[in-house]
C-alpha cells in the first residue's frame, strides 16, 4: 500500500510536468508565429555583389616606372560607396597577385569608404596598406595615383578623395607621399600623364 | 636649405646592400654643402646627424630661416639615375583666399620658381653624364615651404653605391646641383 503522502506528491508532479509541457508547447508556436510575422519586415542589407561589370583599372608598373589601362572583370554595387570600395579592391587585387607588377603590402585592402558630400569621398585603408608599402617617392606616388585615377574613371562626379589608414589620418604614405590632403582628382589626372 | 630626409628613427628605403635611404641622404646633404659654399652661396643643413626630426619641423625651420631655396635630398628604387621633383600641388584649394600662406598650400606663390630651379638642376645633371627625369610629385614636405622647393632623389644601382664608384657618383650629383643653384641664383642677381 502507497502512503498518501506520495500519492498527493506525485499527483502534485505529474500535474507539474503536465503544466510546464503545455507551456512549453504555447510558448513554441508563439515563437514561430512570430518568426513567420517577421522576417518578411526586416530590412534586407543591400547586395554587396552587384553585377559583373568590365572596368578599366589604371595599373602601376616598377619595372619601367609607367601606369598603363587595363581591363578587369568586377562585381559591382550600384550604390556609389560601395561601388568605389569595390573598384579600389580592384586595383589593390592587380598588386597583391603574384608575380606583381607593383609591390603593396600583403593585407593592403580598403575597409570602408565614405560619400561626406556629392563629390568627396574617404577611403579608410587597411594598416597593412601603409605598413607594408616600399618606401620611395615614385613607388608611393604610383600605388596613389592608380587609386584614384581609377576610381574616377570608374565612379563619375568624385572631386576629392582622401585617405585614411586604419580610421586614422597619416602624414604620408611610407615616408614621403602626402597622405594629409583631400586630394583633387582633376590635378591627379594631370599627374597621371607624367607616366602614360 | 639642404634637407638631408628622413633620420633617427625613420631610415626611408632600404637600397641594395641593405643601404639606408637617412645614411645616404646626410652623405649627399654634406657634400652639396661643400660644393655650394666653393661657388660661394651660403647653405645650411636641416639636420647634421642622425637625428628625428618632423616633416612639419623641417618645412617650419625652413620658413622661420626665410631660406631661398628648399632642396630635398632622397634616395629611393627604383634604379634609373637621378630625377628632379617639383610640387605637384594635388590638394583641394582653399575655397577664400587668404592674405597669409595657409600651411597646406604655403607653396603655391612660388611654384614657378620651384619649375624653373627643377629645370635648371635637371639640366646640369644631364650635362655631368647621369641619367635624369623631371617629374612632379605630392611630396612632403614640398608644399609647407614658402620658398621654392624642389627634391633631387638619387636612385643608384647596386654598382654605384659601391666604392670608390658612389664618391664619384656623389660628388657629380652634388656638383650639378650645387652649379644649377649657383647660375640661378647668379641669373636672379643679374650676373653673368
Amino acid at each position: 500500500m502507497i502512503p498518501r503522502h506520495f500519492q498527493i506528491t506525485l499527483a502534485l508532479l505529474l500535474l507539474a510536468i503536465l503544466i510546464s509541457g503545455t507551456y512549453l508547447v504555447r510558448l513554441k508556436r508563439r515563437e514561430e508565429a512570430f518568426n513567420r510575422q517577421s522576417i518578411p519586415t526586416r530590412p534586407v542589407a543591400p547586395g554587396e555583389m552587384g553585377k559583373q561589370e568590365h572596368i578599366r583599372v589604371l595599373v602601376a608598373y616598377d619595372d619601367d616606372l609607367a601606369l598603363r589601362w587595363r581591363e578587369a572583370q568586377v562585381f559591382l554595387p550600384s550604390e556609389r560607396t560601395a561601388r568605389a570600395k569595390q573598384v579600389l579592391r580592384a586595383v589593390l587585387a592587380q598588386y597583391l597577385q603574384s608575380p606583381s607588377p607593383h609591390t603593396v603590402g600583403k593585407g593592403a585592402d580598403i575597409k570602408e569608404v565614405y560619400l561626406l558630400s556629392n563629390d568627396t569621398l574617404v577611403v579608410d585603408t587597411t594598416a597593412q596598406f601603409a605598413a607594408g608599402q616600399p618606401s620611395g617617392i615614385l613607388l608611393e606616388e604610383l600605388t596613389l595615383t592608380s587609386l584614384i585615377e581609377t576610381l574616377t574613371a570608374n565612379v563619375p562626379g568624385i572631386a576629392r578623395v582622401k585617405f585614411l589608414v586604419d580610421g586614422q589620418e597619416r602624414e604620408t604614405l611610407a615616408g614621403h607621399v602626402d597622405l594629409m590632403p583631400f586630394y583633387e582628382t582633376s590635378a591627379v589626372h594631370e599627374l597621371v600623364k607624367e607616366f602614360e | 636649405m639642404i634637407d638631408a630626409s628622413h633620420g633617427g628613427d625613420d631610415i626611408g628605403a632600404i637600397l641594395p646592400g641593405r643601404v639606408e635611404e637617412k645614411e645616404l641622404t646626410l652623405t649627399l646633404a654634406r657634400e652639396l654643402r661643400k660644393q655650394l659654399e666653393a661657388r660661394g652661396v651660403r647653405a645650411r643643413l636641416l639636420r647634421e646627424s642622425d637625428t628625428d626630426l618632423t616633416l612639419e619641423r623641417r618645412a617650419e625651420i625652413t620658413n622661420q630661416e626665410h631660406a631661398g631655396l628648399y632642396v630635398a635630398l632622397h634616395a629611393g628604387l627604383p634604379a634609373n639615375g637621378v630625377r628632379v621633383y617639383w610640387s605637384a600641388m594635388t590638394a583641394a584649394k582653399p575655397k577664400t583666399r587668404s592674405l597669409i600662406p595657409l600651411w597646406e598650400s604655403a607653396q603655391t606663390e612660388s611654384l614657378g620658381r620651384s619649375r624653373s630651379m627643377a629645370s635648371a638642376v635637371a639640366d646640369q645633371v644631364r650635362k655631368n653624364d647621369l641619367s635624369i627625369s623631371l617629374l612632379t610629385a605630392p611630396l612632403r614636405p614640398l608644399n609647407n615651404v614658402v620658398a621654392p622647393a624642389i627634391a633631387v632623389e638619387w636612385a643608384p644601382s647596386p654598382a654605384d653605391l659601391k666604392p670608390p664608384q658612389s664618391a664619384k657618383v656623389t660628388a657629380r650629383l652634388t656638383s650639378a646641383v650645387a652649379e644649377a643653384v649657383a647660375r640661378v641664383r647668379a641669373s636672379s642677381e643679374g650676373r653673368p
